[in-house]
């Protein structure tokens, strides 16, 4: 594809092909790309961002974190370059190296949407919703349908442990970029987390499908399909209505059958949630091997 | 409106810090091992997930008060040892609701730094059943 003529390549359109296939998902051949830049482009800041992206995108992030502080080192502040280091950071659990780097940024930009989100992402992983409110709040206001603002909505929503405003907000994203993976995905695991089945596993699968590269949708997927196992179907109550309103509702059976005089049948139903019991507990783990063995054999 | 929002205000993570329960589950536990399994697994997972001070200790309050009203509910309750053990069972879910709703938010924000939560089983299993003891002792004691 490049350089097979002999001399070095001219850096622009390698740079051009290099943002194409991220722009497709692909930094795996991003970064093959990149490597055939001659020695003189190949330390250029854009250069530099580039692989960072690709990297980051790989999640490969110490390497990611290293390409971000020579992009830095070569071009001086950038505000992406600068979100992108914050987020490895946060990923290799340095949370205030992250806070650093995205307040930098911060100082560059400080209605970016993107750095605001980022920024919020770590608030919420450092239990700080207050902030991270704020934060996304600053951000929709710049750009109310930009998808990191959506997404960060959903997080902040589902952090806050409000999972039907999540879902809410999945529901807004998907019919607003209806070709978006990560909107599916979204949808997908905010239906998971209340239980509904079926639409976690649809939202899942065309998540996986759009971005076959994506190896978290994927395994989210998988986990969705076991979850709608029709072995499981028994145990959707506990998913769906949690495990308080199930056991209340096990409790009035029994000991209203009980208060009613009908001892015997409180027995069966004592019996029968037992039995219940039992089966939440050994089958599921092994639906989970079975379904994963046929995934992968 | 701006104030802290561009200052850095995030701690760094304990090191040594172990691993919390899923507080979720520790709704079995409590089930099982009535108000006060709920409490003090509610506050050694409080104190894991970095809860407020304040909040651990309304947890532990929680427990002693749902407690409290097992034993005079207990001692009202003339004869029916099964209306006792279900009284034990709806404090201990009662108890669960503060944790819960103290511990939900802190959790997911932990699970989206790093991840894995610790294995309630065997130590729920065991404080379930050491406290369940203890507290079915001191009714037998106290209220019957």
């Amino acid at each position: 594809m490049s350089g097979e003529n002999g001399g070095p390549m001219s850096g622009e359109p390698v740079f051009a092909r290099a943002r194409a296939l991220l722009g497709a998902n692909r930094p795996e051949q991003a970064l093959t790309e990149l490597a055939m830049l001659p020695a003189s482009d190949a330390i250029s800041a854009q250069a530099h961002h580039l692989r960072c992206v690709a990297l980051a995108g790989l999640e490969r992030w110490p390497e990611a974190a290293d390409a971000a502080r020579l992009g830095l080192g070569a071009g001086g502040p950038d505000p992406d370059l600068l979100r992108l280091l914050g987020r490895a950071e946060q990923e290799l659990g340095h949370p205030q190296a992250a806070e650093r780097a995205l307040l930098d940024g911060l100082a560059l930009a400080p209605n970016d949407a993107d750095l605001l989100c980022a920024y919020a992402r770590l608030c919420i992983a450092d239990n700080q919703m207050d902030k991270a409110s704020r934060l996304v709040e600053r951000a929709a206001a710049q750009d109310p349908h930009a998808p990191t603002v959506y997404a960060s909505r959903i997080q902040l929503a589902y952090a806050k442990g409000d999972d039907r405003e999540a879902q809410r907000i999945a529901r807004e994203f998907v019919a607003t970029y209806p070709e978006n993976p990560a909107a599916h995905a979204l949808l997908g695991s905010t239906s998971a987390v209340r239980g509904q089945v079926g639409d976690a596993y649809s939202g899942l699968r065309q998540a996986a499908a759009a971005a076959p590269g994506e190896q978290v949708y994927a395994e989210s997927a998988m986990d969705a399909r076991i979850a709608s196992h029709p072995l499981l179907l028994p145990i959707r109550p506990v998913l769906r209505f949690g495990p308080l309103k199930t056991w209340i509702a096990a409790l009035v059976v029994i000991y209203g059958l009980r208060a009613l005089g009908l001892g015997a049948l409180s027995l069966l139903a004592g019996g029968l949630w037992l039995v219940f019991c039992v089966y939440s507990w050994v089958v599921p783990p092994l639906v989970r091997r079975w379904v994963r063995r046929n995934w992968h054999g | 409106m701006t104030d802290d929002l561009f200052t850095p205000t995030v701690r760094e993570r304990p090191v040594s810090g172990k691993r919390p329960w899923r507080p979720e589950s520790i709704f079995y536990a409590a089930f099982f091992g009535g108000p006060l399994t709920a409490g003090l697994l509610g506050v050694i997972n409080g104190r894991r997930l970095g809860v407020p001070a304040p909040r651990v200790l309304l947890t532990a309050l929680a427990g002693l008060a749902g407690f409290g009203a097992w034993i005079v509910s207990a001692a009202t309750l003339v004869d029916a040892n099964n209306a006792v053990r279900l009284v034990g069972s709806i404090t201990g879910a009662l108890a669960w609701l503060v944790v819960i709703a103290f511990q939900r938010a802190p959790f997911r924000a932990y699970t989206y730094g790093d991840g894995e939560p610790a294995k309630l089983f065997l130590p729920g299993l065991l404080t379930a059943l050491g406290l369940g003891f203890f507290q079915a002792a001191t009714i037998l004691v106290v209220a019957r």
